[in-house]
């Protein structure tokens, strides 16, 4: 379903979604991030890209897994999954749309994750194509997207100036544009013509370069042993911003929380978690696998273009640029595949 | 509905029996499941175990398949998870999710010799594929456990030792001279060379401290084992037990998932990082 959206009509179609949570990039603190609409009145696409990705819908930074307490004696276990009301998110740049995909892969493979699935199963992404990158590490066309592409989002916006172009990706998408569907109207050939010109044009430009990903998967491969990694790490400072902002990143960490010592009543929970840490492989004898800020610093690149590339026939990185533009101390993970590519 | 794989049953505590005392003691619990809903698992295969208010650590299943009345877990006193265990009692109640990992392939090595070679703990997640071994005694060929620990007290299932003699050649070591000690003094890799297995249609099985693996690996090597009759049992630091939480990858593999028993031709073929 393709249709057409004024500006005006956009709140519209964001109040006939009453029933659901609706969430749009909002600018408050300096930076650009996914906020609550409350009324289609308050929403506002002229974003650049949030700060933090859309994958936190459906894995939240904490949550709980179940609260555990002891009646009789006995431990009793109450299950906390989420029963979240439909979510609709706005404004979601192809790049966090990608990295969708890719988090179910993970949330899906062997085991079914009952969490992830409960918030994922009732989220509609609306992706915007970016018009033009964003930041000057956009890198999303060097990964195998698009500033338009469609992969994991539901549907896809394209800003007109005074207008959107809106496509229904998924059925899902399509259902969400049915239910504001006097705000839409049909899409000329004129309308046809120029968000064609207009994708073009967002892929002409220039974004950086990544070379061939195949080379890149093999060079990883044969540098694991070379030094090269230690020396680009040198810096890193292992806060692991990097990869909270990621995407794609999804490690975690659980742990229980006591909240009554006395009854030894407490919670499970799951928090997000940071292959740049030194504790996040330490055995408990202190034997760690990843001991050094090499290691994790290859660890990182090695999970994205090489490990994910074996097991799931695609690259773990969309291209959003994040990890480069918010590393305090620079680390840019383009000029270390070039380095790594160049040994 | 989907199963919460996050979601522990509930075992309790039957037997607990002290195999190795001092800071790092290591007993052995008897775990059953008094709401009638446990599971069956396989030789090398681990669960999850909790200790509520503690956390959760993953432990190497030490008991048979064969035994489907409980399962059996040897723990080394180390962090917070095993030390909340060690100060257990018969009866007291712990999480358990599971099994988890890939298993031995027992049925593969029909015919065969087998030669186990354990070190301190590492005994514990080979000793289910031994007792299973000897259960099915006529299927393999000549068995031998080889195992080490640092002092003659520090010999885990010394009793069923005793009893394994009677299936299978024993050879333990102690690290260090001992008045009185039978068995060999020295280092598991040592006792290795020193009695010289014969690589002849037989397997070799090793779990010990990552230092020992390495030298009885090199050993067996030399005594002309091929890559693909050594088989070892890795652990990392896990966390979820389902590959998704990141942290006990070795390459492309969630040790967790494609582990924990690797032949040493699949290992060797890995990043070393473990």
């Amino acid at each position: 379903m393709e249709k057409i959206l004024s500006q005006e009509k956009l709140r519209e179609w964001v109040d006939a979604l009453d029933d659901c949570e609706v969430y749009a990039p909002a600018f408050a603190d300096s930076v650009w991030n996914f906020a609550r609409v409350k009324a289609g009145a308050d929403i506002d696409l002229s974003h650049t890209n949030t700060i933090g990705s859309v994958k936190e819908f459906a894995f939240p930074q904490r949550e709980v897994f179940f609260c555990f307490e002891k009646k009789d004696g006995v431990p009793v276990l109450t299950p906390t999954l989420p029963d979240p009301k439909p979510t609709v998110v706005f404004g979601v740049r192809p790049c966090d749309g990608r990295g969708m995909p890719r988090n179910d892969t993970v949330f899906n493979k062997e085991f079914e994750d009952p969490y992830y699935w409960a918030r994922r199963n009732k989220l509609t992404l609306v992706g915007l194509a970016c018009n033009q990158p964003h930041s000057p590490n956009c890198f999303c066309q060097s990964v195998g997207g698009s500033p338009h592409a469609e992969e994991g989002l539901d549907i896809l916006m394209t800003d007109l100036g005074d207008r959107f172009h809106v496509k229904g990706v998924t059925a899902k998408g399509v259902e969400a544009m049915e239910r504001g569907r006097d705000a839409f109207d049909a899409v000329s050939d004129a309308d046809q013509a120029e968000v064609e010109k207009v994708h073009a044009t967002s892929r002409s430009h220039s974004q950086r370069p990544l070379g061939n990903l195949d080379a890149i998967a093999e060079a990883i491969r044969e540098s694991f042993d070379s030094p090269l990694w230690a020396d680009m790490a040198q810096h890193c400072i292992g806060c692991g911003i990097c990869t909270f902002l990621c995407p794609t990143c999804h490690c975690f960490d659980i742990n229980d929380e006591v909240i009554n010592p006395t009854t030894g009543e407490g919670e499970r929970v799951r928090t997000w978690d940071n292959c740049q840490f030194p504790d996040f492989t330490m055995h408990t004898s202190g034997h760690n696998p990843r001991g050094d800020l090499g290691s994790r610093l290859r660890q990182r690149v090695s999970h994205k273009f090489l490990y994910f590339v074996e097991n799931h026939k695609t690259q773990q990185c969309t291209g959003c640029g994040r990890c480069i533009t918010e590393c305090p101390v620079g680390i840019d993970i383009i000029a270390v595949l070039e380095r790594v590519g160049q040994s | 509905m989907t199963d919460n794989i996050y979601l522990p049953k509930i075992g309790r505590i039957v037997g607990i029996n002290e195999e190795t005392l001092g800071a790092r003691a290591i007993k052995t619990f008897k775990v059953e499941f008094p709401n009638g809903d446990g599971f069956e698992h396989n030789c090398g295969q681990c669960a999850m175990l909790s200790m509520f208010g503690k956390g959760e650590s993953m432990i190497s299943i030490a008991s048979s398949p064969l035994v489907k009345e409980y399962k059996q877990f040897s723990i080394m006193k180390m962090g917070r998870v095993t030390s909340a265990f060690h100060a257990a009692k018969i009866g007291d109640f712990i999480g358990i999710r599971g099994p988890y990992g890939n298993q031995f392939p027992l049925d593969d090595w029909k015919g065969r010799d087998l030669v186990f070679i354990g070190g301190g703990v590492g005994l514990a997640p080979i000793w289910p594929v031994i007792q299973t071994a000897v259960a099915r005694r006529e299927d393999f060929g000549k068995i031998t456990v080889f195992y080490g620990a640092r002092t003659s007290s520090d010999i885990m299932y010394e009793a069923d030792f005793e009893k394994l003699k009677a299936s299978a050649e024993v050879q333990l070591s102690v690290d260090s001279p001992e008045e009185g000690w039978p068995g060999y003094t020295g280092f598991v890799p040592a006792n290795l060379m020193d009695k010289a297995p014969t690589p002849d249609n037989a397997i070799a099985i090793t779990c010990g401290p990552p230092i020992m693996i390495k030298f009885v690996i090199q050993n067996l090597q030399a005594l002309g084992f091929a890559d693909e009759q050594i088989y070892t049992t890795i652990e990392n630091k896990m966390k979820c037990g389902v590959g998704k939480c990141g942290r006990c990858n070795v390459g492309k593999d969630y040790v967790c998932v494609k582990g924990p028993v690797y032949s040493w031709a699949e290992l060797k073929s890995l990043p070393q990082e473990y």
